[in-house]
């Protein structure tokens, strides 16, 4: 019952922390910024808005926003979302749901590609290039956990017998695991510094370039899967950094509220202190996290033996 | 008090920083005066120590003490002179420099304690870069940034193995203060593979002070863009100090019954070190440059008997001291030079015998002194070191030995040969001043002077510092 | 309490990787400055260091100071005056730098494997961080063209030996005097380090290591 509450509660507060994200950013510009609530506003008034469709398109344009926002809702059912025990959990589902993140991204590159126009295709390339690069920090990370859990699953990880913790062995090596996270997080949802989501030159975008010939519905859907990705890489680093004891009770879901909503500051200070980087550096980037995990891998050599 | 020694050189040289150039000069002598007076006073035992924890009055130190004062004392003769020829542009850094010199290479000297060895030698790197540097050349600047950084990172790795010889005492969880005295009380019981790694670490960092080959890069460059005084100074004073540091663990690694592990990586660098040397001393465009090589081979050398044990280690001291004499006459010989032709490279110079010849005489007499022939004291020293190399059966290594002395000997004859006799084309700017010419005269023939008598107390300092590694001079 | 010691490696180790991936100066000596902090807490946290006087107290009070905050902030100073253009400009890539930080760190636990017989116990991690951060100083400084990265992997170097006397050997035989010799004749060295760089800027207009090339056999 809890876990139905909290998924219920997540999907619809997705929305609102990136709201956070821009007050912070108008904060440190000095300026007032939009109503916390913008990305509310913002749906509903691609919801009222009909689709237009280029002649030249296919079902997989349509197929695209579809299948990347039931990917990213997907997984919130997998996470124990405030330490709750997710709805659906089973040995593995950790590789089973990068896999439809990957497949989401499959279908927008794929959708991407299909308008046939040369910006979109410029943006998958990169889209499709960054995400392989990021693939292997994932992978590295799983295989991180799974030496210090034994498991493969969310719920393991979180509030299993062995879970993650800080304190425990090892976990003096999550440090590295959650700068590297952070690093992913920032690749994988385009923030800043890998890509700026407020750009204006398509030839600068990567994930915005993909998706300008989606319109109305469409493009809330997109929006709305890459909230609930967005909320979920936060969900995950907020777990690693402060795991919620099963003991706190129902006390644990504004905890984990709040403590995501502290993560996206994070990130808005990040976007606030920093230039997005030369688009040849990106990779430079992507490999530090995956370099900062396999050294984290490297080092449970010292304390598993 | 012993400390003395080495804070007077310090103060002075701080407040010489400080001071107009006129005064600084004045002060550069009258430290050294009292410097060598010190040092003396040391040598009958006059001064007693008050942080033993630190500093003690090693015979070997005492030793080295000695030469360094006493080619400071020459040194800052000479650079009196010297300085107000070259118009040196910023005159009290240079002063404050050489004083801040001694001060720092008599407390390396006199350090008892690893680390405090370490801090002063790093300290001599720190001190004299900016000597190098006093002619703001490009090439002045490039040799010093060579040399600042070669050096700074190899004494770091000495410092590793500082802390690991540290290690090795609380392995082996024995009670002892930090110093070398009662480290070599213990030796035997401290923990081997730790003890070799610190010596590794140690030989490899104050090595590259010392000129090693491998790690010789910096010295041909530091040498031959420093003004002579701090050439002389560097070549026949620092290249010692860093040596005791290297000797000291050798000691450490002979009484902890480990002397046939550190002999060998000795021997190793010192014949590396004569054959590298060797190889770039033939054909050296730049007559200080090649003086510098050969205070390469001479380190070299030293290692080699210093690794060799017995009678070879008594060859090597004497070598040492010797070196430093002959050396350093030849630098200040080499600055008359430069002061007269106003060119480092032996193709612009031609016959100094005419032009310079008081010059011609003391350079002349101390290639001659260099390359090992009587009546110079390396020719005893080089001799000891041979029979050494024999009587502990290392016959290959006697015949490299002497291929490359016959090597070096070879290459410095065609330069100097060249320089004195050579019809070149060359132009005499300066003129040879008193002050300049006798101190090189005043170093070789002290050389010439220990060869022929050596004082009872040098020689007794001499036998009671290589008993302790083995070295006799009985055979 | 041993958790906190091996957070504070992590973060050692996370700053030597950072700084082979760093692609500007002012990053680096940020990285420089949060490792020298935590290197001089290191032995604060270890337990054989817990029993010191004051005289300890005031020693690493001062040591943050030194290597947090004047060697950073000498650094700093030395930037803003001689560095025109910010970048790194490395001669061996980032991504190979980066591969090599992972082979520097597999060498590390290799080696630490090889001789931990004879280590006190549990100070594994501790002597790979050491050894991790030493070689990286080295990787560091044959590898960037600036000399100014040259002082840097130099400190680098500095803060893994110290990391090894300090926190590996005990406390007994360690008189601060001597430790702060050392770090005097460190931070004297940066200085200077620092006014030949400024030279360097001086006479050639950069401080690329390929101009110090006249000397020569």
């Amino acid at each position: 019952m809890e876990s139905f509450f909290t998924i219920a509660l997540a999907l619809l507060l997705a929305p609102l922390f990136p709201g956070i994200i821009l007050k912070v950013k108008a904060f440190f510009a000095g300026k007032k910024g939009p109503p916390l609530l913008i990305k509310y506003y913002t749906l509903l008034k691609l919801l009222q808005k009909g689709s237009v469709y280029s002649t030249s398109t296919t079902f997989v344009f349509k197929l695209g926003p579809i299948i990347s926002c039931a990917g990213a809702m997907m997984i919130l059912l997998f996470f124990p979302l405030g330490g709750m025990s997710p709805l659906v959990s089973f040995h593995g589902d950790v590789i089973v749901l990068f896999y439809i993140l990957g497949l989401g991204r499959f279908f927008t590159i794929a959708a991407a590609l299909d308008t046939a126009s040369p910006f979109e295709g410029m943006g998958a390339a990169r889209e499709a290039f960054f995400g392989t690069l990021a693939e292997a920090s994932i992978f590295a990370i799983l295989i991180l956990f799974y030496r210090m859990t034994g498991a493969l699953s969310f719920a393991e990880y979180f509030i299993g017998a062995r879970s993650i913790s800080m304190a425990g062995t090892a976990g003096a090596l999550l440090l590295l695991v959650i700068v590297s996270l952070f690093m992913l997080l920032l690749t994988e949802n385009s923030r800043v510094p890998v890509d700026d989501p407020a750009t204006h030159l398509e030839l600068t975008m990567i994930h915005e370039v993909m998706i300008l010939d989606h319109s109305g519905p469409d493009l809330a859907l997109i929006e709305l899967g890459s909230f609930y990705k967005l909320f979920f890489y936060s969900a995950f680093i907020f777990l690693i950094i402060f795991p919620l004891k099963a003991e706190w009770g129902l006390f644990k879901v504004p905890l984990f509220f709040g403590g995501i909503g502290l993560v996206y500051v994070a990130i808005g200070l990040v976007e606030s202190g920093m230039a997005r980087f030369k688009m040849n550096l990106v990779p430079k980037f992507v490999l530090t996290s995956l370099v900062l995990v396999s050294f984290a891998a490297i080092l449970t050599m010292e304390f598993i033996k | 008090m012993l400390e003395l020694i080495f804070i007077l050189p310090i103060l002075t040289g701080l407040a010489a920083l400080f001071v107009p150039a006129n005064l600084g000069r004045g002060m550069l002598l009258i430290a050294a005066l009292f410097h060598l007076q010190l040092t003396i006073m040391a040598w009958f035992g006059q001064l007693p120590v008050y942080t033993s924890d630190f500093f003690s009055a090693e015979p070997v130190g005492l030793l080295v003490l000695l030469l360094t004062s006493f080619i400071f004392l020459c040194i800052s003769l000479y650079a009196i002179c010297y300085v107000r020829e070259t118009e040196m542009e910023n005159e009290p850094v240079f002063h404050g420099c050489m004083l801040l010199f001694l001060g720092t290479m008599s407390m390396v000297s006199l350090a008892d304690h690893p680390i405090v060895l370490w801090i002063a030698i790093e300290a001599t790197t720190l001190v004299s870069a900016p000597l190098i540097f006093v002619h703001r050349s490009r090439e002045a600047l490039e040799a010093t940034w060579k040399y600042i950084i070669i050096c700074s990172v190899g004494i770091a790795l000495a410092l590793l193995g500082c802390f690991f010889i540290t290690l090795s005492i609380d392995i082996a969880e024995i009670d002892v203060p930090l110093t070398f005295t009662s480290l070599n009380r213990v030796a035997a019981q401290l923990d081997p593979v730790w003890l070799k790694a610190g010596f590794i670490f140690i030989a490899i960092g104050f090595g590259t002070k010392m000129g090693l080959a491998p790690m010789h890069t910096w010295l041909p460059d530091a040498h031959s863009q420093a003004p002579s005084p701090a050439s002389a100074l560097l070549s026949g004073a620092l290249l010692n100090c860093a040596f005791l540091g290297i000797y000291k663990a050798h000691t450490l690694m002979y009484l902890a019954g480990l002397g046939e592990f550190s002999s060998n990586l000795l021997i190793g660098f010192g014949l590396t070190s004569m054959l590298v040397a060797g190889i770039f001393m033939v054909k050296q465009p730049d007559y200080k440059r090649m003086l510098a090589y050969s205070s390469i081979e001479n380190m070299g050398i030293i290692a080699f008997g210093v690794g060799l044990g017995g009678v070879a280690v008594y060859g090597a001291i004497l070598h040492m001291i010797h070196h430093s004499l002959i050396k350093s006459s030849l630098f200040l010989s080499a600055g008359n030079i430069l002061l007269g032709f106003k060119t480092k490279f032996v193709e612009h110079i031609g016959n100094l015998a005419k032009f310079l010849p008081k010059t011609f005489v003391s350079f002349f007499a101390g290639f001659v002194g260099i390359s090992g022939l009587p009546p110079f004291g390396l020719f005893i020293s080089e001799l000891f070191i041979l029979i050494g190399a024999i009587q502990t059966g290392h016959p290959f290594c006697a015949a490299l030995f002497i291929f490359c002395l016959l090597l070096v000997v070879a290459g410095a004859a065609q330069i100097v040969t060249d320089m004195s006799f050579s019809e070149n084309i060359a132009e005499i700017q300066g003129v040879e001043k008193y002050l300049r010419v006798f101190p090189p005269y005043a170093l070789l023939l002290t050389s010439i002077l220990l060869t022929v008598w050596l004082p009872d107390g040098i020689y007794t300092t001499i036998l009671n510092t290589i008993k302790i590694i083995g070295g006799t001079i009985h055979g | 309490m041993s958790n906190i010691v091996n957070i504070t490696m992590v973060i050692i180790l996370l700053s030597v990787l950072l700084s082979l991936a760093s692609n500007r100066l002012i990053a680096l000596v940020k990285i420089m400055a949060l490792q020298g902090i935590m290197v001089s807490l290191l032995p604060l946290l270890l337990e054989h260091h817990s029993r010191m006087g004051s005289g300890g107290l005031i020693f690493f009070q001062v040591m943050i100071l030194i290597k947090g905050a004047l060697i950073p902030g000498l650094l700093y100073v030395a930037l803003k005056r001689v560095v025109t253009k910010r970048e790194i400009e490395p001669i061996i890539g980032y991504h190979a730098s980066l591969f090599a930080g992972l082979i520097i760190i597999l060498l590390s636990i290799f080696i630490t494997e090889r001789l931990h017989l004879s280590l006190p116990k549990g100070h594994d991690l501790l002597l790979t961080t050491a050894i991790t951060t030493i070689s990286a100083g080295f990787f560091l400084m044959m590898s960037r063209k600036k000399a100014i990265t040259q002082v840097i992997g130099y400190l680098m170097l500095e803060n893994g030996i110290y990391l090894v006397g300090t926190a590996l050997t005990k406390h007994a035989h360690t008189l601060y005097v001597v430790e702060f010799g050392v770090l005097l004749d460190v931070l004297v060295g940066v200085m200077i380090m620092g006014i030949i760089l400024h030279n360097i800027n001086h006479t050639f207009d950069d401080i690329d290591t390929d101009h110090l090339n006249l000397l020569k056999d």
